[in-house]
């Protein structure tokens, strides 16, 4: 490209060309960090799951913490190695959204040693990361997310039906369809997008 | 200050005065496609802008300087670990006057 003067069509054409390019950034590598969270929060759920099941201790609920652990550094490591060149309104109002998430699922977290009965523990964590969920997908204008986040609101309140260590199964169920199904639909799309830029 | 009439000779007389004028800060290939990266993003890096516009770090340099200088976009030169890094964002000003210039360019299409 070379400094010269335009005519309007030339002008019209590089201002939506160089705009679509912008709009494909916005996809890329943003699936890798939905199926981190996800595939975390099935390994740990099922995890807790067998673990309770089998032995009755609930000691093993101390085995929760590992997902934000694990999930934490695994995030700041992917977030520093993605392509940095350039940052979307839409990527940092999702950074945005999901640090005031993580501060209340921590805080919600860290209240169940005050008060472990204060509130259904798994039903609102369900319902918060669901709604993070569902907000990116609106943000990005991205259909998958939005039904999974949506669909994931409405199963949390499964976790209200459902007594005991059960819930912790709708809790890796709603791991797959709100995270792990999303993520691999989103990267899908982002190489879909790159194939077609290289082609 | 400059101004940029397009085609003027082969439009009707009377189109012509109806044709708003064209920043020529903006009405150049690489500038106009460096602030419409710009306008989409929050930011963006020199090595991401001479990607997506395909020019030369060279050319892309001087480019930046003249829409800095216009006080168009903010140029922040940093680090990013042990690399050089610098960085761009728009600016009100810049806004105003890319918007500006799409106003402008309705007219001659429109």
């Amino acid at each position: 490209m070379e400094d010269k003067n335009l005519t309007q069509n030339e002008s019209l054409e590089i201002i939506s060309r160089m705009i679509k390019e912008t709009r494909n950034n916005m996809e890329r590598g943003g699936g890798n960090i939905f199926l981190l969270w996800g595939y975390i929060c099935l390994i740990v759920s099922l995890a807790v799951y067998c673990l309770l099941s089998n032995t009755g201790d609930y000691r093993f609920n101390w085995l929760w913490f590992a997902i934000p652990v694990i999930g934490y550094p695994g995030m700041i490591y992917m977030l520093k190695k993605r392509e940095k060149g350039a940052i979307t309104i839409a990527s940092r109002v999702i950074s945005n959204i999901w640090i005031v998430l993580g501060i209340v699922a921590g805080l919600l977290s860290i209240y169940m040693f005050v008060d472990y009965k204060a509130y259904p523990i798994m039903f609102v964590m369900s319902l918060l990361i669901n709604s993070g969920v569902a907000i990116s997908g609106l943000v990005i204008r991205f259909r998958p997310i939005v039904v999974a986040g949506f669909l994931g609101i409405l199963l949390s309140f499964g976790m209200l039906m459902v007594a005991g260590i059960n819930q912790i199964l709708i809790f890796a169920l709603l791991a797959v369809i709100m995270l792990i199904i999303p993520g691999h639909i989103l990267n899908n799309a982002s190489r879909k997008v790159k194939a077609e830029n290289n082609a | 200050m400059q101004v940029v009439k397009l085609k003027l000779k082969t439009m009707p007389k009377d189109n012509v005065n109806s044709f708003r004028e064209l920043d020529p800060l903006l009405h150049s290939q690489l500038r106009l496609a460096v602030m419409s990266l710009l306008i989409s993003l929050e930011e963006a890096d020199f090595v991401y802008l001479r990607e997506k516009t395909g020019s030369t770090a060279g050319n892309l340099s001087v480019q930046l300087d003249k829409l800095s200088q216009a006080k168009y976009i903010e140029v922040d030169k940093g680090y990013s670990g042990k690399k050089p890094r610098t960085v761009c964002r728009i600016t009100d000003t810049g806004r105003k006057a890319f918007e500006e210039y799409l106003e402008a360019l309705k007219t001659y299409i429109g």
